[in-house]
């Protein structure tokens, strides 16, 4: 297992190199930073030659990957437009932990930028995926050992209607209901947007507050969709042979279901939330936009409308190597669930 | 694997989870060096760990004075995050505006949209001597009580120092414009500002002096490292001469501004103002019905009941934005009809667009008659608008040789051309119902209305990136947009401005008049002012003439002002000009 670990490790290493170079084609030819950069004019010619010299948009694309890659700093650019190269690169590139910085806030180091979103998209994130797993897990199950009971019934129903509803939908209608009529009403209320009042600050309890809508909204349609695959995959395994032998054998009913039935039931599962994973750092564009959740995803959606590539390119290599990490950890995990897995 | 060895890495994710709850990184503050005030202090370092307001913060000083009972705190609702407070690197809308929170501009305009002079004793003119007669030279007198939030005077080298890290080439701003019109700047004294153009530039009122940067802060940074783009200030400009003073920017979250009490025009009523970043626009909404914001901006029309009937008022204010039809007119990529001056007309008969207005727009604007409706001093007396007239369209496109010989209910030139222009707009829902309404009624006139709708980037694209509108694929284009306001000057219409192979990144997706482009490079060195405005007399009778732009609506501003807050006006260039007189009840 270790020299397999080993091995995917190594392996990553030129995924990830042929991935940062496929993804930075497609973000430099998709938008023109600098026909943002006007604002409410167009941006004038002489201004975007101007910039696209200081910025190293007017170099080939090769040489401007070159410099995302491994920086500037060996080479000398011409800054002021007289044809002398005479200014020192100051980038370090991303091989030796420097992503560059944003277009749009200037000067702004891009893993400054990441780093004050990460944590709030991973406080929202996390905690809806324990949600969303546990609750997959219960509703899944329960449905399962109880097919065609009324239950069951009620819960498939739900489940249909809450896996067709649009997330915004959910969001707008959760919070006009428990934030803006609750409040109307007298009644207890839950605020609208943001991540914390302002005016109160960033404490515990704030933080708390407002992750409840955004977490309901985000879980109704994952649970939904989830508890129909769990239920499917409990009731294919309950009628297997193992199953019945262990029945048989006169073991607990609950070891029977927690032991050897979802064990099998959740491998596929596995494989959901091993490909979840890693999207889970990329955020949730549209709940944090409807709930203003400062995440990642207002910060990638942010930025690639106006073709930020730096930034852009920050978040995606980031999930990139989330996505490879993950699979290596569900790949683990697979060989934990399934005693009959082995890797060499 | 054993199976056990997994429940250690489960507690590891769980222990991480918690640490980031806990070690968020700390909102962009005010440097602790410019103690403008108790309240740029409060948050030290940490504040995901203790409120934002000054009572008893665990770690933060005590206020230097204890608070009022009841602080004024306003929230604002905005929809978008400034990408920087640094005038010079942001052309957000959004964040310009903020600017007379807690920067200051050489003049300001009030609600009329009139200039009013703010650092300076007297906006230079030829009347009092403050603009040479050849127009090259324009001279600014400095107020003497004049001091940045930290007390430090601001001088005429502040404005200068403006100046030169605008045009310093290691700052990377985002448009060198209009500082680049000018030949020089100096400084004779402390309070005196020489600025001497190149040529005449008769939009220096306009464009000059939009936010001044405080050389006593920036200048060291400049100096050390050679460029201010990464300046702590671009993003906690702690140091401002507005009414109020910036406090704290938690990314995605908030600006805080607190009151300025070295503001040499008096203290404001507010003692604070949030800018909370709500993208959503039906979350404005939502947090404006809920009371959790008290200022929200461009509401959607549709939500403009549910605003006030929560007690909302929805004030809009022209700021010189106009949503209009754009008519193709180059000859090697119009249409025939769009060629002919006739037709032109005859669509702008046919188009009902006070009930377009009224029904789309729920009344709350009015039809656009010139590109220069929010400037009426520039726009010709001697124009009658077009009026809805089906029948004056008909008569009009039978005399152009326009019939309908066939009988499908659209006509056709003397080579069986029919009549048809391809409409090309953006996706936004307004103007496709918009689009919708058009069409039917173009239909009524016998002509056949063709309806694109692209999304912004796309349209808004450029030539090289092969924009339909740049291309040359739409007869009539449709957005909105204004003249250089309060400037009138545009250069939508230069000959010069058509993109080619050779000029990939023109703007002038209409086509070529010499006579217009003529007026147009005219007006921009004609500083005298009357003179001016008759030249543009001459351009807006002579585009409405040949209906080269078909005004639709008036696109002004729109504030949804919450029931709390009072004394609330806005300026269409400097909208929170009478900020310091705002007040909540």
């Amino acid at each position: 297992m270790t020299r397999y670990i080993i091995r995917r490790i190594l392996q990553a290493i030129p995924l990830l190199f042929i991935i940062s170079l496929i993804l930075f084609l497609l973000m430099r030819s998709t938008g023109d930073p600098l026909a943002m950069m006007g604002g409410r004019r167009a941006t004038r010619p002489e201004d975007r030659e101007r910039l696209a010299r200081q910025l190293g948009l007017d170099k080939p694309l090769y040489v401007q990957y070159l410099y995302w890659l491994i920086g500037n700093d060996w080479t000398k650019i011409d800054m002021d437009g007289d044809g002398v190269a005479e200014t020192p690169g100051d980038r370090r590139g991303v091989v030796r932990g420097e992503f560059g910085t944003s277009m749009v806030s200037r000067g702004r180091p891009v893993l400054e930028m990441i780093w004050e979103r990460l944590p709030n998209t991973l406080i929202l994130m996390i905690p809806a995926e324990v949600i969303i797993i546990l609750f997959s897990l219960a509703i899944g199950v329960y449905s399962a050992l109880r097919q065609y009971s009324f239950v069951d019934h009620l819960v498939t129903a739900l489940s249909f209607v809450g896996y067709s509803m649009p997330i915004f939908f959910i969001a707008l209608v959760s919070m006009y209901i428990f934030a803006v009529n609750f409040k109307r009403w007298g009644l207890p209320y839950l605020p609208t947007v943001g991540m914390f009042d302002p005016q109160v600050g960033k404490t515990t309890g704030q933080v708390l507050l407002h992750m409840v809508l955004p977490i309901l909204s985000m879980s109704v349609i994952s649970i939904a969709g989830y508890s129909r695959y769990v239920r499917s995959q409990m009731l294919e395994v309950i009628g297997e042979d193992y199953i019945r032998t262990a029945r048989a054998k006169g073991l607990p009913r609950r070891m029977v279901i927690t032991g050897h039935a979802l064990k099998n039931a959740a491998l596929p599962l596995v494989t959901i939330v091993g490909l979840d994973i890693p999207l889970l750092l990329g955020g949730a564009v549209v709940t944090e936009s409807i709930f203003a959740w400062p995440g990642m995803g207002r910060l990638f959606i942010d930025h690639v409308s106006r073709a930020d590539t730096p930034v852009v390119m920050g978040i995606l290599m980031l999930i990139s190597v989330a996505v490879v990490v993950s699979q290596l950890v569900t790949d683990i995990v697979y060989a934990w669930l399934d005693p009959r897995i082995r890797y060499t | 694997m054993r199976k056990h060895s997994l429940y250690p890495l489960l507690a590891l994710v769980a222990i991480v989870a918690v640490l980031f709850t806990a070690c968020g990184p700390a909102a962009t503050e005010a440097p602790a060096e410019p103690p403008a005030e108790e309240a740029e202090e409060a948050p030290a370092e940490e504040p995901a760990e203790e409120p934002t307001e000054a009572p008893a913060p665990t770690e933060a000083p005590a206020p230097t004075e204890a608070p009022p009972a009841e602080r004024k705190v306003a929230t604002f609702a905005w929809t978008q995050e400034p990408d920087s407070l640094n005038p010079y690197y942001t052309n957000m809308w959004f964040s310009s505006i903020t600017q007379q929170l807690w920067s200051c501009w050489a003049w300001e305009y009030d609600d009329q949209n009139a200039p009013f002079p703010k650092l300076v004793t007297e906006i230079p003119s030829m009347e009092n001597g403050g603009v040479s007669e050849d127009g090259l030279v324009v001279t600014m007198h400095l107020r003497d009580d004049i001091i940045w939030s930290d007390g430090t005077p601001i001088t005429s080298a502040d404005f200068v120092f403006t100046h030169d890290m605008v045009m310093a080439e290691s700052n990377v701003v985002s448009t060198q414009y209009p500082h680049d019109a000018l030949e020089s700047i100096e400084a004779p004294d402390d309070l005196t500002v020489v600025m001497t153009f190149a040529e005449p530039f008769a939009p220096w009122q306009a464009t000059f002096w939009k936010g001044i940067l405080p050389k006593h802060v920036l200048e060291p940074v400049f100096e050390a490292e050679g460029s201010i783009e990464a300046a702590e200030w671009n993003r906690a400009p702690a140091v401002g001469c507005g009414p109020f003073v910036f406090a704290e920017w938690e990314s995605g979250s908030f600006m805080r501004f607190v009151k300025n009490e070295n503001y040499w025009l008096g203290e404001p009523n507010l003692d604070e103002i949030f800018f909370q970043f709500v993208p959503d626009d039906a979350s404005q909404t939502a947090a404006l019905v809920a009371g959790d914001a008290d200022l929200g901006t461009f509401p959607p029309l549709s939500d403009v009941p549910t605003l006030q009937d929560a007690g909302l008022e929805i004030v809009t204010q022209n700021s010189g934005y106009s949503e209009g039809w754009y008519f193709n007119f180059r000859e090697d990529t119009a249409a025939p009809g769009a060629l002919d001056v006739r037709v032109r007309q005859a669509v702008a008969m046919a188009l009902d667009r006070e009930a377009i207005t009224q029904d789309l727009l729920l009344g709350l604007t009015e039809p656009a008659v010139t590109f220069w409706d929010s400037l009426p001093a520039y726009v010709s007396p001697d124009i009658e608008p077009w009026t809805y007239d089906p029948e004056a369209a008909g008569q009009l496109l039978d005399e152009a040789g326009w019939t309908d010989t066939d009988g499908d209910g659209i006509r056709e030139d003397a080579d069986s051309n029919d009549l048809v222009l391809v409409h090309g707009t953006t996706i936004r829902e307004i103007r496709q119902d918009a689009q919708a309404v058009a069409q039917q009624q173009l239909r009524e006139v016998g002509i056949d209305l063709q309806i694109l709708s692209f999304d912004s980037d796309l349209y808004f694209a450029s030539y090289a990136d092969g924009s339909p509108a740049a291309l040359g694929e739409n007869d009539i284009m449709e957005w909105s947009d204004a003249p250089y306001f309060p400037d009138p000057d545009t250069d939508y219409w230069l000959c010069s401005q058509i993109p080619d192979d050779e000029n990939p990144w023109g703007y002038n997706y209409f086509g070529c008049d010499e006579t217009l482009d003529e007026l147009f490079q005219r007006q921009l060195v004609t500083v005298d002012a009357q003179e001016r405005t008759e030249i543009f007399h001459e351009i807006s009778k002579y585009m409405h003439d040949q209906v080269y732009w078909l005004g639709m609506w008036l696109d002004p501003d729109y504030w949804a002002v919450g029931p709390r807050l009072t004394g609330v006006k806005f300026s269409g260039v400097t909208p929170f000009y009478n900020i310091i007189e705002w007040d909540l009840q």
